[in-house]
């Protein structure tokens, strides 16, 4: 019965799903464009924001026409309800992805990554890019476990994060301010991209059990 | 089938009161239209004025202009016997004809229409009542009388009388009202079926039917007691409820007024 209800509700999953593969290629892009002081690859993040954008505003109103005409419950209602979030959640991810590919624009065609730096960066933005695909993975399996393991995920970036800045202000950095000023930036953006993506296996959670996560580990992400 | 319905300057009468003024509006063919509104706002007159039911009450009459498709339904030496077959109508309490069995409910139309032979008529009621999503459960119980099935049975029996004459048009008056919720999900299932061979319309108290199964929504409403019903504002069902132009639908459709 209401088989339309029904494919508009799984509108709303492809869409997320879709969203997420998306930001999760762009972030890897953007740390192509940094670490390779790659222009094409940067440029490739910026524009293929506008696709992100488009389904974000896309499930916006799909979300609008089900709870405006379906009167979604249960299950239903909370998939509505954390879908709108999540694909904030994911909209914002992209745009950090944009913020790095800008700076790797920027400093083109220097790098804005010293060699010993390189490492740290690259080991960022691999977990970046592994945090937000598993984002993606959660939403797809509504698997709690696997939403859990994203928490662990994050706490290796705030690590690489803290560890980025001990290397800034160790008093060894001589590449000048501006240059420390794009790293901080940089470590910033994964370590907030990855937060969202924290944030999206809250809101699976929150979808499968009806019971909100943690509010304690979530105010200390967010 | 699946005609088009343009209502021009329409207003209907019972006697001195006038009930509805001036409603002009368009009713897309193969799309479901809903029509709302508050008691007494005259959606359900309307929807009797375009099948010419509105007349068989005494001293009641009608002013303005119905088409369907280019057929003026009001027009000198329109059959209006003719235009209610063109255009069928289920009413708000499901009622089979109370003396005939299920096969005769849906045959009668057919009959009157002069449809003969045991196999056509056969066919025929298969057909209307695979349609109206009722024959897997009446198959082996077609000579029993209509009036023993349940509500929910008896309205889609309704549904497969009127679709049996093939009309163009199905008019639906509140037909989920005296229904349990999950015969008025099946009812609403069937209406998205249909939509792809008629035009439906369908008068409902109920605003989150509307918004469920109808493609458009007109909303009627009455500025005070003894003023006539008027149409306010017709557009897209999900414009109306999600963001609809006048001020005056969006308090209703809220629970502010009405």
């Amino acid at each position: 019965m209401r088989d339309s209800y029904h494919e508009q509700l799984a509108e709303v999953g492809d869409g997320l799903i879709e969203m997420s593969r998306l930001v999760g290629l762009a972030v890897s892009q953007a740390t192509t464009a940094l670490l390779a002081s790659d222009l094409a690859a940067a440029d490739a993040v910026i524009a293929g924001d506008q696709a992100v954008n488009d389904l974000y505003h896309q499930l916006d109103d799909v979300a609008v026409q089900l709870l405006a005409r379906q009167q979604p419950v249960a299950t239903d209602l909370r998939a509505i309800v954390t879908g709108l979030r999540m694909s904030s959640d994911l909209e914002r991810v992209g745009d950090y992805a944009v913020h790095i590919a800008k700076v790797a624009r920027r400093r083109h065609p220097s790098s804005v990554v010293p060699v010993e730096l390189r490492a740290t960066i690259l080991e960022m933005g691999q977990a970046a890019t592994r945090i937000a695909v598993k984002a993606g993975t959660v939403i797809a399996t509504r698997d709690l476990t696997l939403a859990a393991q994203l928490l662990a995920d994050d706490d290796t970036i705030d690590d690489l994060h803290a560890q980025l800045f001990e290397q800034l202000l160790s008093g060894s950095f001589e590449h000048g301010v501006e240059a420390a000023i794009d790293l901080a930036l940089v470590g910033r953006y994964y370590e907030r991209l990855a937060d969202h993506a924290v944030s999206v296996s809250h809101a699976v959670t929150y979808l499968v059990t009806g019971e909100h996560s943690d509010p304690e580990s979530y105010a200390a992400e967010t | 089938m699946a005609k088009r319905i343009v209502a021009t300057g329409l207003s209907a009468y019972y006697g001195d009161t006038k009930a509805i003024s001036d409603v002009s509006l368009t009713i897309e063919p193969k799309s479901v239209t809903a029509l709302i509104g508050p008691s007494g706002c005259g959606k359900s007159t309307f929807l009797r004025t375009l099948n010419r039911m509105h007349e068989v009450i005494p001293g009641a009459r009608v002013e303005g202009q119905v088409l369907l498709d280019d057929q003026d339904l009001y027009g000198e030496g329109v059959d209006a016997v003719e235009v209610r077959r063109t255009i069928g109508m289920v009413f708000q309490r499901p009622n089979p004809f109370p003396t005939m069995s299920i096969y005769g409910n849906v045959a009668s139309g057919l009959k009157l229409n002069g449809i003969k032979g045991k196999q056509r008529l056969d066919e025929a009621v298969e057909r209307s009542l695979r349609g109206a999503n009722l024959w897997n459960e009446v198959k082996d119980r077609l000579g029993k009388p209509g009036a023993g099935l349940s509500g929910g049975q008896q309205q889609r029996l309704c549904i497969a009388r009127a679709i049996a004459v093939e009309p163009d048009v199905l008019l639906m008056d509140e037909p989920c009202s005296s229904l349990d919720p999950i015969s008025t999900l099946a009812i609403e299932d069937l209406m998205n079926e249909l939509k792809d061979r008629y035009t439906i319309v369908i008068v409902t108290h109920n605003m989150q039917q509307a918004a469920r199964v109808s493609d458009t929504t007109g909303f009627f409403t009455i500025d005070g007691p003894g003023q006539p019903g008027r149409l306010v504002e017709i557009d897209a069902t999900v414009k109306i409820f999600s963001n609809p132009s006048e001020q005056r639908t969006e308090d209703y459709i809220t629970g502010r007024f009405g």
